[in-house]
């Protein structure tokens, strides 16, 4: 081992050793006090960068930013210098809290069993315990849209923050949105010619099966949502038995509550805005991986896209092999809004270098940096609480000592809601406990 | 029992079929001779005699007891090969036995008229054959159609890169390529141990007997060729790598990329198959698929252009194709660049060369077997049709339109409900069936005494009809019946098969 | 359109042949050594195959190539030492606990695009390997990235063999059921997969034995029958030889520990453990017995088994000196495995230079190709790639990568020929198009004649 290794080693034990005061235990539950972090690059996304700022807040709301704003007395101090503050990461899209490992199907929440289950919610079954919740946390990821998966309509979405003793704690908003997978002829581009015939015919009438049944539940929706109306507003009207289902289905029709259309191929993506437009629903498209070929059906209808993953393979042997790195530029160069998601569960965390890659390939920096902060918050209708550094927000905010979207870069503070997170994790722990193996 | 004892057996079991309908002897006349072996005769005369080719030309003398065939302005050619087939074997299907390297085609070959006769109408006469499932396929056969006598067997060992189902070893193509060598390993050693112990006996254990392995001795001498089932060049190369580890003889049959790898066939004969790759029906698959897979569909159908002019030898094959797809898919090949002569010789001589038969067939040559076609113009023009054949000196018939009408007349005649009854043996049982005929398929439902549910395996061949239920009853009574039966005008009659033994039914049409 | 095709694989064919005159100097650029530092405002000359000179000053030769390297980094060419690219077919011959007969290199394909995805993520090498679906799993294949080329050229032909060895749920089939009717295959726990990797090197002694008394009695001129010569058992004795390296696919310590105890039982070495997701818990146990360690950085939680793996395991083993890489099992990790590099300096703090050296020499010295590839060295393959930007941010991408000389993919030809593929796409579909409609055209017309 060379000096400078050695010194490296000696750094980091230093380090850990300090950072082992710590645990997943908070020291302060549920303490929103007075912060002050001076001296610090804030970045509030929404306006330009103050270099050598502070920001403020108090009981979880921020007071003041600024290059010369007043520390209030008492308050706690946090030496920035040399560091940056950004607002917490939004994922749009990920399992945390629904799932703690894959193959345990005990510990599997993602999925419902069926096609239909708009009943499906999000938010009941997030379990604020689960390990992944500190592990995303620490990486500066503060807040996630937990998403159902599975079937056609998959269930509602809950807009959590990685903090809380129970998920009402976390949720921020729930249902963020209604899930539908759309029904889809292939689940991948045809390759070779299909060499059963009969494999080939009952797939295309599953599809149209799909498609029915899709549109009779909407339909039924529509009745439903109807009725209801009237039966709340005349008591003359007729009871009728309540249906979860539809039920779950009326916000949407009536345009409350926004469906993510996950899709991805051109001619699913059309089917999808097609299928919205025929019931007039609030709609946010997702996945979109052939979203250059649908620009003009986008911006007719002025819709936002997630797109992600982004550290994911194109579909089809011919795609450029930069598609999915490409796609996010290619929406800024057309005026579309979009927000990033990782589709991931155990490794959320990695957003921001999906962000990145977005970058990579032409993105400018900052947008990059708003696909995962205000563009999601503005998209999921947080955007008043989240996604920006400015007075009167939530003060749910990281400190780095640098880049958020730079793998390298460490983040050291993590506030959210104004609360003081403990920058460990499984993970931290398990690190500390064999990197001191006797 | 004697050798001249079995013999009169064997004559006997064979002496009918020939004698029933004496081959003969013919003078075909007035047509173009394409002999393969020499240039075109116009006008020529073609003379058959008691199954062979007795003599050819322009002024080729009538003997006195020909039967005249006046085929004025009509095209004759050597009966065509097919090289490449697995006629006469039904699909696999999982679970099934698969064929080992000793097993002989020519001994479980069954092949309907209805296939036979499907071929000889694109003017087949000779079919190689073995069965497709497995890794070995076994040795296959050649054969004139009709006819149960090989021309040759074993005619190849063939050897596909099938897996075998998952968690059963070779489940990978991997494991497929390690499962053949380690077979012409342990046949080398076969050999080798039976070579010492024959030297040496004493002392040493007994190698065992093991028919599989010595199967493939005259495949390591090169005595008998391997056929090799490879369409991509990269399965190409990899029957190459065993050939080369084992130094075998060998032949490519598929060949689907060989335009892409053509100066690899030197000494190597390929079997082309012109079923050619198709496109997708929906225009977005089309559009979603590789831009390689559309080249590769595209330049497939050059393959054989490629091949003539690399001079490799080859032959068009159907190969997994049906009997319909061998002409137009050998004009796919003529559109693509090959010459019309050369693809005559593709199914002609040079599968007769490939596989070592050319002394008897693949071209109209004195003394050669008098499988003969007849056209009404050039074979793989898109308009010709086949108008006679003959096989071995003997006429077939040929599927007729007629034949086509009547099979459509009489398929709608039995369209409709029909009030069936079965003299089962338990007693008289009633039973409605709706039945559909379509393209030779019969479709429909029963219901009655014995439940009710789809009918399955229907087929009808003019008036002749046949399918199955699932009867159902006591669990002694449930059991598959087959109906095979007759329609005449409203009415039907037959037997029903199942376990429990056959019985008559007679049935009526309901109006 | 045949004509403009064969005139380019006519120039695929002849690209090899100038390829030995090529000559191409990259200046001005940051160049990452690997083993000898960075040089600023550097150069690399490529002459043919191999790298002919490194420096701060080198002048272009008459017939050079010059690219311009200004505000660029190169880099060798990431190794990948786990890759299940370019195979046909399955990954796993499942149907036994060892089939250590099989061959990755029988079932390779070269017409797997994400083989040019990976170039276009720096990626030039990789070891292809078997699944880990049994114990004993199929002899690997190191292969370059020579998209386009025949597969033969892609097989590195001095390389040396390698085997998959797997430990822990995948061989005793803990996350997937045979089908219905088929019985459940041994083993079953971890206590059978020791048993299965001992025991096949049991029967090899045995087999080798029998082969020694078979030559013996030749020598003696008596009459011997020769056993059979079984490939199973030739594997496992070249792995006894030291003529083939394992590569063993690992989680937990405990199943870790097992194996390197069974391997020096067996007197053999582990050449490289793959995944080792808890290799971090036995660092120095590992580190004793020699073997490396080639792992992705922060996939956890998938299974069982892989519930206590965390990132900072590569920072760890780096510490306690096993020679670690990172590598991908996955298609698209392999496109941008420099991010694994930069986490292992985010997650415990590995220098820059160690983490250079995870993505490049160190799988080189695993794959024992390190005397031809993974650094920028005078002598070596001339396998690197120019990316835009320092290949350890998360913004940089590839602008050029070669392999042996040859550029294999170049962004600005990638972008440039998009639409010419576009189009030959369109005119072939079109030429479908029109081919059908005329046949549909001619049939009819017929049929209005017969009328």
């Amino acid at each position: 081992m060379r000096p400078a290794d050695l010194l490296r080693v000696l750094s980091c034990v230093v380090l850990t050793v300090t950072a082992s005061a710590q645990s997943t235990i908070p020291n302060g539950p549920g303490v929103k006090g007075t912060v002050a972090i001076r001296n610090a690059t804030i970045v509030p996304v929404t306006s330009a960068p103050i270099a050598r700022g502070t920001i403020v807040f108090s009981n979880g709301v921020i007071t003041a930013i600024g290059a010369n704003v007043d520390v209030p007395a008492g308050a706690k101090i946090i030496d920035g210098t040399g560091l940056s503050v950004y607002p917490g990461m939004i994922d749009s899209g990920s399992s945390v809290g629904l799932l703690e490992t894959d193959s345990v199907p005990g510990s599997v929440d993602v999925s419902e069993l069926g096609e239909i289950n708009p009943n499906a919610q999000a938010a009941v079954a997030i379990n604020p315990h689960s390990e992944l919740v500190p592990v995303t946390r620490v990486s500066g990821v503060t807040h996630v849209v937990s998403t159902p998966e599975g079937g056609i309509i998959s269930g509602q979405s809950a807009l959590i923050q990685l903090a809380g003793w129970t998920p009402q704690e976390m949720v921020v908003k729930a249902p963020a949105a209604m899930n539908i997978r759309f029904p889809r002829l292939r689940s991948a581009p045809l390759v070779e010619v299909p060499s059963d015939e009969d494999a080939e015919k009952e797939r295309r009438k599953t599809y149209t099966r799909d498609l029915d049944r899709l549109r009779d539940l909407f339909r039924d929706a529509r009745a439903y949502a109807k009725a209801s109306a009237a039966r709340a507003s005349d008591s003359k009207v007729r009871r009728f038995d309540r249906d979860l289902v539809l039920e779950a289905l009326v916000p949407v029709v009536e345009g409350r509550v926004p469906v993510v259309m996950h899709a991805n191929l051109a001619r699913d993506i059309k089917a999808a805005l097609e299928f919205a437009d025929e019931f007039q629903l609030k709609v946010i498209l997702a996945g979109a991986q052939d979203v250059g070929r649908v620009i003009p059906e986008i911006k007719k209808r002025n819709i936002p896209v997630i797109l992600g993953p982004i550290l994911a393979l194109p579909q089809r042997e011919d795609d450029p092999y930069d598609l999915l790195f490409s796609n996010a530029k290619t929406l800024y160069d057309n005026g579309i809004q979009f927000a990033i998601q990782s589709s991931d569960s155990h490794n959320t965390r990695n957003l921001p270098y999906h962000a990145a890659s977005c970058a990579a390939f032409g993105l400018p920096k900052e947008e990059a940096l708003k696909a995962v902060t205000i563009y999601p918050a503005q998209i999921f209708g947080v955007a008043d609480r989240l996604g920006s550094l400015e007075v009167g927000k939530q003060a749910s905010l990281i400190v780095t000592d640098g880049d958020p979207l730079e793998i390298r870069t460490n983040v050291q503070h993590v506030f959210i809601a104004g609360e003081e997170m403990p920058m460990d994790s499984r993970h931290t722990l398990l690190y500390r406990k064999f990197e001191n193996r006797p | 029992m004697t050798h001249r004892r079995l013999l009169a057996v064997l004559l006997l079991l064979v002496a009918p079929a020939l004698l029933a309908e004496s081959p003969g002897v013919y003078a075909i006349t007035g047509a173009t001779l394409h002999p393969v072996s020499g240039p075109a005769i116009p006008n020529g005369t073609l003379i058959l005699r008691d199954g062979l080719i007795e003599s050819l030309g322009a002024n080729a003398a009538i003997p006195a007891d020909a039967a005249i065939v006046d085929a004025k302005g009509a095209h004759i050619y050597p009966g065509l090969i097919d090289a490449q087939t697995s006629l006469g074997f039904t699909t696999a299907k999982r679970g099934d036995a698969e064929p080992t390297p000793d097993a002989l085609a020519i001994r479980s070959v069954k092949i309907s008229d209805d296939d036979a006769d499907a071929r000889r109408a694109t003017g087949v006469t000779t079919i190689v054959t073995a069965p497709s499932a497995g890794i070995f396929n076994g040795q296959s056969a050649i054969l004139n159609l009709g006819s149960k006598a090989a021309i040759k067997t074993p005619a190849a060992l063939q050897i596909a890169f099938n897996t075998r189902p998952t968690w059963t070893y070779p489940d990978s193509l991997m494991g497929v390529m390690s499962f053949l060598r380690q077979n012409f390993l342990d046949a080398q050693q076969h050999v080798a141990a039976r070579e010492v112990y024959e030297r040496t006996p004493a002392g040493l254990q007994r190698p065992q007997d093991n028919p599989s392995l010595e199967a493939l001795r005259p495949v390591l001498k090169r005595e008998l060729p391997v056929v090799f089932i490879a369409d991509s060049e990269n399965m190409i190369r990899r029957a190459q790598t065993i050939a080369r580890e084992f130094n075998l003889r060998y032949i490519i049959s598929g060949a689907r990329q060989a335009y892409a790898m053509p100066t690899e066939f030197k000494d190597v004969p390929v079997l082309v198959s012109v079923k050619w790759p198709t496109a997708p029906a929906d225009k977005e698959d089309r559009a979603d698929q590789p831009l390689r897979v559309i080249r590769d569909r595209q330049l497939a159908p050059t393959t054989p252009a490629v091949l003539a002019k690399n001079g490799v030898t080859f032959a068009l094959v159907s190969g997994s194709g049906k009997a319909g797809d061998f002409l137009p898919g050998i004009r796919k090949a003529i559109e693509s660049g090959l010459s019309a002569d050369d693809a005559l010789r593709a199914t002609t001589l040079s599968p007769a060369r490939i596989f070592g038969v050319d002394r008897q067939l693949g071209s109209l040559e004195r003394g050669k077997i008098a499988n003969v076609v007849i056209s009404d113009k050039p074979l793989f023009e898109k308009d010709a049709k086949v108008t006679r054949v003959f096989i071995d000196g003997r006429e077939v018939r040929l599927p007729r339109d007629e034949k086509k009408s009547d099979a459509t007349a009489a398929a709608s005649a039995i369209d409709g409900t029909w009030a069936l009854s079965v003299s089962a043996p338990q007693g008289s049982v009633a039973m409605q069936v709706t039945l559909k005929a379509e393209d030779g398929r019969l479709t429909g439902t029963f219901s009655g005494d014995r439940g009710s549910g789809d009918i399955r395996g229907g087929t009808i061949d003019g008036a002749t009809f046949e399918f199955t239920i699932a009867a159902g009853g006591t669990d002694a009574e449930a059991a598959d019946w087959v109906f095979r039966g007759k329609v005449d005008g409203d009415a039907m009659s037959g037997t029903v098969s199942s376990t429990g033994g056959s019985f008559d039914f007679s049935g009526s049409k309901s109006k | 359109m045949r004509n403009a095709l064969r005139t380019l694989l006519l120039l695929a064919v002849a690209l090899p042949l100038f390829a030995q005159e090529r000559v191409t100097l990259i200046r001005n650029a940051t160049i990452l050594t690997v083993t000898n530092g960075v040089i600023e405002n550097g150069s690399v000359l490529i002459r043919g195959s191999k790298i002919a000179a490194v420096g701060k000053d080198i002048t272009a030769p008459a017939n050079a190539r010059v690219i311009d390297g200004t505000g660029k980094f190169v880099l060798p060419g990431i190794i990948d030492t786990h890759s299940h690219t370019a195979v046909d077919g399955s990954v796993n011959e499942i149907s036994l606990p060892n089939t250590g007969m099989v061959r990755i290199a029988d079932a390779l394909t070269n017409d797997d695009i994400s083989a040019y995805r990976q170039l276009a993520g720096g990626t030039t090498a990789a070891l292809i390997l078997h699944g880990s679906a049994n114990a004993i799993g199929g002899q690997s294949q190191i292969v370059k990235w020579k998209w386009g080329r025949p597969i033969a050229e892609w097989i590195v032909k001095d390389a040396p063999r390698t085997i998959k060895f797997a430990l822990g749920e995948n061989p005793k089939s803990a996350n997937f059921r045979p089908p219905e009717g088929t019985p459940r295959q041994y083993p079953q726990t971890r206590m059978g997969v020791e048993e299965v990797i001992r025991g096949s090197f049991v029967d090899a002694r045995d087999y080798l034995a029998s082969w020694d008394e078979y030559e013996a009695k030749r020598k003696r001129g008596e009459a011997a029958i020769p056993p059979r010569r079984d490939l199973l058992m030739e594997t496992m004795a070249d792995i006894l030889r030291g003529n083939i390296d394992v590569h063993a696919h690992c989680y937990r310590s405990d199943e870790i520990m097992m194996l390197l105890r069974v391997a020096d039982d067996m007197g053999f070495k582990i050449r490289e453990l793959q995944h080792v997701l808890e290799g971090y818990k036995v660092a120095r146990e590992i580190g004793k017995h020699g073997a490396g360690a080639g792992t992705f950085i922060d996939w956890w939680g998938y299974k069982a088994e892989a519930y206590d793996a965390v990132p900072y395991n590569v920072a760890l083993m780096v510490r306690d000196g096993v020679l670690t890489s990172v590598n991908s099992d996955s298609d698209e990790l392999a496109r941008h495995l420099n991010h694994d590099a930069a986490k292992a300096m985010k997650y415990g703090g590995v220098s820059e230079e160690d983490a250079l050296k995870l993505l490049t020499i160190n799988g080189a010295k695993q794959l024992r190709l390190d005397h031809r590839i993974g650094s920028i060295e005078v002598g070596k393959d001339a396998d690197l790639a120019i990316w835009n930007g320092h290949p350890l941010s998360s913004y940089a991408r590839v602008d050029t990568t070669f392999v042996e000389g040859e550029v294999y993919f170049d962004r600005q030809q990638d972008l440039a020929q998009r639409e010419t593929l576009r189009r030959e796409k369109e005119e072939r579909l079109k030429k479908e198009d029109d081919d059908a409609k005329a046949a549909k055209k001619t049939d009819k017309e017929k049929s209005n004649a017969t009328r």
